[in-house]
Parts: C-alpha cells; sequence; structure tokens
C-alpha cells in the first residue's frame, strides 16, 4: 500500500478535534514560544534612600539577641541594613551616612544595589561607634540636617536610631522644624527593646570597661530658662539654684527605644515611623513609606510558558489512568463490558 | 546550586524531576479495548515504536522540568594580569579642608580644597580599568568608608561626599592604621597608599612603633599630597624656635613617612593645578602589573532544555495526529496496516 493511503487512512479529522491532541499541540506551540519569546519589559518600583545610622552610646547596648547572644543595638541594625540591600530590588540606590553628635556625616552618595553590592556590604559590615567624632547625641538636631540631606541627594531618608538624646531636651520640648514636613518621604526606625538596659562605658583605648551609673551622664538639661515647676523644687532659689538644689535624678544612664520621642519627631518631619524587631523585615515598611521610584526591569517569560507546557503535558499523560480509576470505582453494566469502546 | 561547571538557578523544581519517568507507565494515547491481546500479533516496528514515543514522553518532561529549573553552565572567574594597583586613600575631613587655598571660604568661583581634591580624583578613579580602590576618611576619628573594591561607581560615590562639610579635628596615627588594614595582605600586585591632608598632627609614640609595623609588613608606596594653604608652613620648613613635632607637625611627619623604609614621595599642592599635576605623577609612577580577576559569565542552557523539551513533545503531537483506532478504520484499509500506527495498542488493550 502507498504512503498515501496510509495518510488517508487515518482519521485525521477527528485527531485534530481530539483533546489530548489539542493539549499537547499547545504544549508544543508554547515550548516553540519560550525559545523564541525575548524577555518582556516591565516597570518594578524601586527606592533610593539615604540611610542614616546613630553610632553614638546608647547603640551600644545589648538588648538584641542573635544565635542566643546578646546583640547590641548596632549590630542588629547593621545586619537589618545588610539584609535590607539584599532584598530591594536591582536598580534601587543606598546612601550612607552615620549620625552622632548633632549632625549626619555623608560617607558616600547614592550607589546602586546591585553592581556595588560588595563595597556597600562591606561599608555597612564596618560601620562602627568608633567612628564617632563626638559623645552629644542630639537626635532632633541630627534628623533635622538629615531631612536637609535627603533632600540635597534628592533621596528618601531612612533614620535608623534609638531616640535617646544626650543631653536630654530641656523640658522635653521637640525643637521646631523649619522645613516643610512630608517634603523628604521616608522612615525613622527605632532600635532598641522597650525595657531599661545598661549602657556600656568604653576606656579612651576603646575597651569595654563596664556600663554607665546614674551620675556619670547629664539626667536634666540645664541649659536655658528653667522649667515651669522650678518654683516648687527644694532649695530654689531664682539666683542661684534656678533649677532647684538637689541633683538631678533619673533613668538617663540607662536606655530603651524612646518611641514615644521618635514617633513625635516622624509626626514633626512627617516621616513614618517603624520599631527594628530583629535583623530584617525593613524591606517592607521602607518601601510602603518611600517613593516609589520607578525602574526600568525584565521579566523572563519562560518559566511561566514552561510551567503551563509542563501541566499540559502531564495532564494528558494522566487523563487515561484517572479516567480508568475512576471507571473502576463504579460499576459497570456487562453490556458495556462486553461492546469495544471508544474512549 | 552547581555541580562541576553545571548549576541550576532555581533548584526546587528538581524536585519534579521524577515525573519524567511517568510516561513508562502511563500512556497519553487513545485506550482501545480489544478482547484478547493475542489478537494483535507481534509486530517490532510497533515495538519500537512504542518505546520511541515513551522515550519522547520522558525526553519532554524531563526537558520541560530542567528548563524551569533553569540551567547554566556556571562561568569561573578568570585571573589575568593588567596594569593597576590597590590604591587606599586616606582623606582628611577636617573643618579647614572646605575652606580655599587661601584659607578663605570659597565664594564665587574659588574652589575649596575639599572640591578641588574631588574633582581630580573623580578623574584619577576609572581612569585605569584594572586599579583596586578603598577610601578612608579620618578627622577626629577614622571612618572607613569603603573598603578595597573595583567598583569604580561606588568609589565615585565616596569621593563625592568629601567636599561636604568637615568635621572637628585631624588625627592622622588612627587614619594611617585603618588606610592601612584595606589592603588586603594576601594579595599580590603593589599597594598605593594615598594620603589627602591639608594639615598633620603630632603621632603618638606609642602608635608610631605599630605603625611602622604595619607599613614593613605591606610595605606599600606612600604618596602624601599635602594640600597647602598659603602662609601655612610647608613641609621642609624649620620653625623658627625648636624643632619639636608640636612646633611643626607637618616637617615631622614627613620626616616620619622618610623613616618608614617604603617608596615614599610628598606633593606639596598650593592650587588645584599643582593637585592635577600631583595625580598625573602617581598614576604614572604606578604602572604596575596587578592581578585582576573577571568573572565570565554565565552560559545560559535553558534554551537547550526547551529545544529537548520541544523535540520529544514534536514527536507527542504527531503521535496524537497519527493515532488511529483499530476497528473504527474504514473498509479500505486493514487492521493490520494500522497496528503498526497504534504503536501502543497492545499495551492500551
Amino acid at each position: 500500500m502507498s504512503r498515501q493511503t496510509v495518510l488517508q487512512s487515518l482519521p485525521l479529522a477527528r485527531n485534530l478535534r481530539g483533546r489530548r491532541f489539542q493539549a499537547l499541540a499547545l504544549a508544543l506551540v508554547l515550548v516553540i514560544a519560550a525559545l523564541v519569546v525575548p524577555s518582556l519589559p516591565v516597570t518594578r518600583t524601586g527606592v533610593a534612600v539615604l540611610a542614616v545610622v546613630d553610632i553614638t552610646g546608647s547603640m551600644n547596648v545589648r538588648d538584641y539577641a542573635a544565635d542566643g547572644r546578646p546583640a547590641s543595638r548596632l549590630e542588629t541594625a547593621k545586619a537589618a541594613l545588610r539584609r535590607l540591600v539584599t532584598d530591594l530590588p536591582c536598580g534601587s540606590r543606598v546612601a550612607l551616612a552615620l549620625f552622632t553628635e548633632r549632625k549626619p556625616f555623608l560617607l558616600f552618595e547614592p550607589v546602586e544595589v546591585c553592581a556595588a553590592f560588595a563595597p556597600l556590604d562591606g561599608a555597612l559590615a564596618a560601620l562602627d561607634w568608633r567612628m564617632a567624632w563626638e559623645g552629644d547625641s542630639r537626635i532632633s538636631a541630627g534628623l533635622y540636617r538629615a531631612v536637609e540631606m535627603a533632600a540635597g541627594l534628592g533621596t528618601d531618608l531612612l533614620f535608623v536610631s534609638d531616640g535617646q538624646e544626650t543631653p536630654p531636651l530641656p523640658a522635653g520640648q521637640v525643637p521646631h522644624f523649619e522645613g516643610e514636613p512630608g517634603a523628604v518621604r521616608g522612615l525613622i526606625v527605632g532600635v532598641g527593646a522597650y525595657g531599661l538596659s545598661p549602657i556600656p562605658k568604653f576606656d579612651d583605648r576603646g575597651r569595654e570597661s563596664g556600663f554607665y551609673a546614674e551620675t556619670d551622664v547629664q539626667q536634666e538639661n540645664r541649659f536655658g530658662p528653667p522649667p515651669a515647676d522650678a518654683e516648687s523644687r527644694a532649695g530654689y532659689n531664682p539666683r542661684n539654684a534656678p533649677f532647684g538644689a538637689a541633683a538631678a535624678q533619673g533613668s538617663e544612664h540607662l536606655s530603651s527605644v524612646r518611641e514615644g520621642h521618635l514617633k513625635q519627631l516622624a509626626t514633626v518631619t512627617g516621616l513614618a515611623y517603624a520599631h527594628l524587631d530583629g535583623p530584617g523585615g525593613l524591606d517592607r515598611p521602607l518601601i510602603v513609606a518611600a517613593t516609589p521610584r520607578p525602574l526600568p526591569g525584565r521579566i523572563d517569560p519562560r518559566p511561566a510558558l514552561g510551567a503551563l507546557a509542563l501541566a499540559l503535558v502531564l495532564g494528558v499523560l494522566l487523563a487515561g489512568p484517572l479516567r480508568g480509576l475512576a471507571r473502576r470505582i463504579t460499576p459497570l453494566t456487562p453490556t458495556h463490558r462486553l461492546r469495544f469502546r471508544k474512549a | 546550586m552547581t555541580v562541576g561547571s553545571l548549576g541550576v538557578a532555581s533548584p526546587a523544581w528538581l524536585w519534579l524531576l521524577p515525573l519524567a519517568l511517568l510516561p513508562l507507565v502511563a500512556t497519553g494515547r487513545r485506550r482501545v479495548r480489544v478482547p484478547a491481546v493475542a489478537a494483535a500479533p507481534a509486530d517490532a516496528p510497533s515495538r519500537w515504536i512504542a518505546r520511541l514515543l515513551r522515550g519522547a514522553g520522558v525526553v519532554a518532561i524531563g526537558g520541560l522540568v530542567v528548563a524551569l529549573s533553569g540551567p547554566y553552565g556556571a562561568g569561573a572567574p578568570v585571573t589575568r594580569i593588567g596594569i593597576g594597583a590597590q590604591i587606599s586613600m586616606l582623606i582628611d575631613r577636617s573643618g579647614s579642608m572646605n575652606e580655599t587655598f587661601a584659607g578663605r571660604q570659597p565664594s564665587g568661583a574659588e574652589e575649596s580644597k575639599a572640591a578641588a581634591s574631588r574633582r581630580l580624583l573623580a578623574d584619577f578613579v576609572g581612569a585605569r580599568a584594572h586599579d583596586l580602590f578603598a577610601v578612608t576618611a579620618f578627622s577626629t576619628a577614622p571612618m572607613l568608608v569603603m573598603p578595597m573594591t573595583d567598583r569604580h561607581a561606588a568609589v565615585r560615590a565616596a569621593i563625592a561626599a568629601i567636599d561636604r562639610p568637615g568635621l572637628d579635628y585631624t588625627n592622622v596615627a588612627r587614619g594611617l592604621a585603618m588606610a592601612l588594614s584595606q589592603f588586603a595582605p594576601e594579595s599580590s600586585g603593589s599597594r598605593v597608599l594615598l594620603f589627602i591632608s591639608d594639615g598633620a598632627a603630632v603621632i603618638d609614640p606609642r602608635v608610631q612603633d605599630a605603625l611602622r609595623a604595619a607599613f614593613a609588613k605591606l610595605h606599600p608606596n606612600l604618596y602624601w599630597l599635602f594640600l597647602r594653604t598659603k602662609g601655612s608652613p610647608s613641609i621642609h620648613d624649620r620653625p623658627a624656635g625648636e624643632d619639636t613635632p608640636q612646633a611643626a607637625p607637618e616637617r615631622h611627619l614627613d620626616l616620619f613617612f622618610k623613616s618608614l623604609g617604603v617608596p615614599y614621595r610628598a606633593f606639596e599642592a598650593e592650587g588645584p593645578q599643582a593637585v592635577a599635576d600631583a595625580i598625573a605623577q602617581i598614576a604614572a609612577l604606578e604602572r604596575n602589573p596587578i592581578p585582576y580577576t573577571e568573572p565570565r559569565p554565565r552560559r545560559d542552557l535553558t534554551g537547550f532544555a526547551y529545544a529537548l523539551a520541544g523535540l520529544g513533545l514534536f514527536l507527542l503531537v504527531l503521535a496524537a495526529l497519527a493515532e488511529s483506532d483499530l476497528f473504527a478504520g474504514s473498509a479500505r484499509s486493514r487492521a493490520s496496516r494500522e497496528q503498526r500506527l497504534d504503536p501502543d495498542l497492545r499495551r492500551a488493550a
């Protein structure tokens, strides 16, 4: 018999209508598409952010835990920032600044997180409290200047601090913010546990030498005019003892995250606030708080096409056995058995 | 995940690989009931076609699973030799760097010392492809700005930040120690310590010995780019009174550097042009070979896997197209003929 007769003998029209043929043909088309379709351009959301890290003494408080050992706030904040750099989509840019005394100190202008990942990660890992040039920690002044710096760089702000002002603010009043609230978007990250912990003390060689005691630190800011309740204090004298005669007492030598203060600063500057619970999870609140920046990205359509093709092939292969199984469960009448069945 | 030089991007998909054995036990072709298997005579071509189609099914599913896992041929990093050096830059960020070379606050077209070094260093970084750079800043305390890296864009971002308002004092010793710690001790290639400052300070005798040891161990070429403000003492000026480090810190820092036993040159720049000349001279001096690693990009093998899966699928599609029934055929063809085209008949029955 010639080839033509064989071809003619095939029920081609019926086969073309068959489900299994259609599924397999579709799978083949999908695989061919996976071979020829280029990656598709998409727009993703990235961030450009200036990260300002508080490296003052209270950041050495060990009130986090890592691998079952106490970890300092600075170590945890560094780990969180390194994780953040890994989690941000490529094309996002990060600048880094230190904060101590009353101003942020810019280490480098924004760099791209994927191309410059190694140096960025290394710079974050190298952050140390020993880089501090002065011991004060005027958080509100530093934050206001950091907002200005971020505006100058054209980025958002990520301000990482425990919120402990040293010296304490006069009468607990937050200084006036001169900028426009909300002009710079971003996030204040509160670092530290909610309970009070002692602050480690270091000698002039940088070795730890115990903890700060109550008399080691300023408990009350006695610059400027005295507070309203000064007259009722013991030993008050308008000229000689305007703050009262007794030494100030308090818990400034202990530290916890000053969430109330940081939230107040966030309200004043129009930033968002989040508490750092551990070395991770900083990317979500930052992306919510930051200005979304469209980044050109590419998406590879091949996994979707391939997965669909695989599902179709498996479906074709398993349809028969599954149907057979179903048939075995439903009892068949003898008449059915005697006939040849065409599936 | 890599095995040898092959790897996959998302290994989790490979858990589905056993599904590729499915075609050996299940057939995707139409099932036809026949009263007895013996009704069909043994037929070698049919058996071969059955094996081929089973193999096609294995290849199709296996290929798809492997393609989904994203296979690649790992690109091993290649070490080559280029011209360049490990350059550790130590940059003074004390407040006086924001003044002009005349010692004033910059006004109009005047350029501060920091702005001039920023502009000139930015050109220096990236002029040669294989230089490695590290940036350390110092004032009262040293600050590690950027570890040793070949990412010149990141180094330029760090250089771009050096003309921002500076900090307090000039504490040279700790800055030098940190800048030295930036060199990778085990790597070969010439090391350059480029120290840029507009002043000097007394180096604590206790630290001097540690610095001497570090210089002797790493043996870097030391360049001091001294941005001299007009009217301030030169490196070579002897003080009128007692010649102590406190009276002439610049001169004594120079003497200390000379006593280190490493190749050392000092450049005294009194204006942006002099800074540019000094940087050009340093670049010309540092023409040593440096080994550098170049990552070869990984080769994406996903296409091969899809092509393989496509081949298997193509055979399956042909088979599905060529299916016919044993007894449904019209009178003009005989069952024996069709049997060949329905190779799984015996099993399906």
